[in-house]
């Protein structure tokens, strides 16, 4: 080992170090580029209060400034049921199987598929 | 000889940590984002900033201007200046704040020149669809109300800050043009607190300004509108930089009946959906003519759309009824399409 160590130039050592510093930073730019977590997350008041998995139907009921908001987890997709806010829009959504469901005034957030706000990868936001 | 040469190793050595440490300290800018449901939509702001503190005040501040425009042009909403005017249609003019009243002159500016294409006032005719229930209202009552939707009835006097509706009954919906410009308002906010480079997306309504740290253009991607999956399915990349980008399609509120596919948005001169196109995007200097253009020119189909396009001197993107692309010539520096498209 000691005459390993000896025989390594200054070029070798810097090398060694370099992958050492490349492999750590790694983990900080994998961890980035991938969303890790479940595939539906529902936000009630800007936090995380639900992670569910998408392959168990479910029905999911959260409180909120106007009255239970009923949310539906059925082959993969989810939709809010029923809800009770002035316009409804969430409901009127339907089924989604990826990006995100609004209700501003229960102040709740579904996404499916990744965090609230994910992009494909080398694209810094998308129009349609 | 052979102890100098270790010194020197390990001055090499100690020389390569101390670079990796300086360049893992240095405080060169970087890119933030965050989102955030407002305007019944999820808005994310991105922002180049040198420190995550600066770039979250800044991002935060952002969204209350976003929050507080919302809040003011929202349909729903019983306390907006917006509702306010919708029920006061034929009684009263109402005093508005700026910001109303700049995106109400706009979205008037933006009828006019596309000839009632895209209209305001188009209110009483949308709020008797609703896209999820699959309900469609009789021709009848199509008919009926299509004398309400008339964007030269809306009276704003400057001077005194106000908007009226002259006829009872008229409902004013800013959604084909609001979002838009709540990206600009965000826009002009971000710059008063330093910020020199950012993408502000309302949804799919979005302003990009600057470079990136790396000295490129942003990069935003255009959906297909006729997804092949789950996933984000792009047809094109635009690179921008201090341009706005907006899409509107037939695929975003809509359900299928008897082979027809009855969308969102209706052509102000029959009430029905317009059908010449699948979507429309439009590159422009501002979001607000980015929003308002698509709309416009999504009702008046490819033909007309380019001629208006053209001539306002903004750029577009139309994915007509049979998928066929039709672009600018200013599309092909900033636009890539990807293969099959």
């Amino acid at each position: 080992m000691k005459t390993v160590i000896r025989n390594t130039t200054v070029a070798d050592k810097l090398l060694f170090l370099t992958l050492i510093a490349a492999s750590v930073a790694g983990i900080f730019f994998s961890r980035e580029a991938m969303p890790q977590g479940p595939d539906i997350v529902i936000t009630v008041d800007g936090k995380p209060q639900y992670t569910l998995p998408r392959d168990k139907d479910r029905l999911v009921s959260i409180p909120g400034p106007f009255g239970d908001t009923v949310v539906e987890i059925k082959d993969g997709k989810v939709r809010v049921k029923e809800a009770h806010c002035p316009n409804r829009l969430c409901e009127k959504q339907g089924w989604i199987s990826r990006g995100a469901i609004v209700c501003l005034p229960n102040h709740i957030v579904i996404t499916v598929g990744g965090k609230a706000g994910d992009l494909p990868r080398g694209i810094d936001a998308v129009t349609g | 000889m052979k102890e100098t040469r270790h010194a020197e190793q390990r001055a090499a050595i100690l020389l390569a940590v101390l670079l990796l440490f300086a360049v893992s300290c240095s405080k060169s800018p970087g890119v933030y984002r965050k989102t955030k449901p407002l305007m019944d939509t999820l808005v994310t702001i991105t922002v180049v900033a040198g420190s995550d503190k600066e770039a979250d005040a800044a991002i935060e501040k952002a969204f209350s201007v976003i929050e507080q425009f919302g809040d003011k042009i929202d349909f729903f909403k019983d306390t907006s200046e917006l509702s306010a005017i919708n029920r006061n249609a034929g009684v009263n003019p109402v005093k508005v704040s700026p910001e109303t009243l700049g995106v109400i002159e706009r979205a008037i500016y933006i009828s006019g020149i596309s000839d009632g294409a895209f209209d305001p006032t188009i209110g009483p005719e949308i709020k008797m669809w609703n896209f999820y229930k699959k309900i469609r209202p009789s021709d009848d009552a199509i008919r009926n109300n299509l004398s309400l939707v008339n964007y030269r009835n809306i009276i704003v006097n400057r001077d005194k800050s106000t908007v009226f509706l002259r006829r009872k009954g008229m409902l004013m919906d800013l959604g084909g043009i609001a979002k838009g410009y709540a990206a600009d308002l965000a826009l002009a906010d971000l710059r008063q607190s330093g910020i020199g480079a950012g993408i502000v997306a309302a949804a799919g309504d979005i302003r990009a300004f600057g470079l990136k740290p790396d000295r490129t253009p942003w990069n935003v991607g255009i959906k297909n509108p006729r997804q092949k999956s789950d996933a984000d399915d792009l047809m094109a990349t635009a690179r921008l930089s201090n341009k706005a980008v907006s899409t509107s399609g037939d695929y975003e509120r809509y359900f299928m009946e008897d082979g027809r596919r009855y969308h969102h948005i209706l052509d102000p001169k029959t009430g029905y959906p317009a059908g010449q196109c699948r979507s429309v995007t439009v590159i422009s200097d501002d979001g607000i003519f980015a929003d308002g253009f698509t709309t416009a020119v999504f009702v008046l189909g490819p033909e007309k759309g380019m001629k208006l396009v053209r001539d306002s001197g903004v750029d577009a993107v139309i994915v007509d009824k049979d998928g066929v692309i039709h672009t600018t010539p200013g599309i092909k520096k900033m636009v890539t399409f990807e293969d099959g498209h």
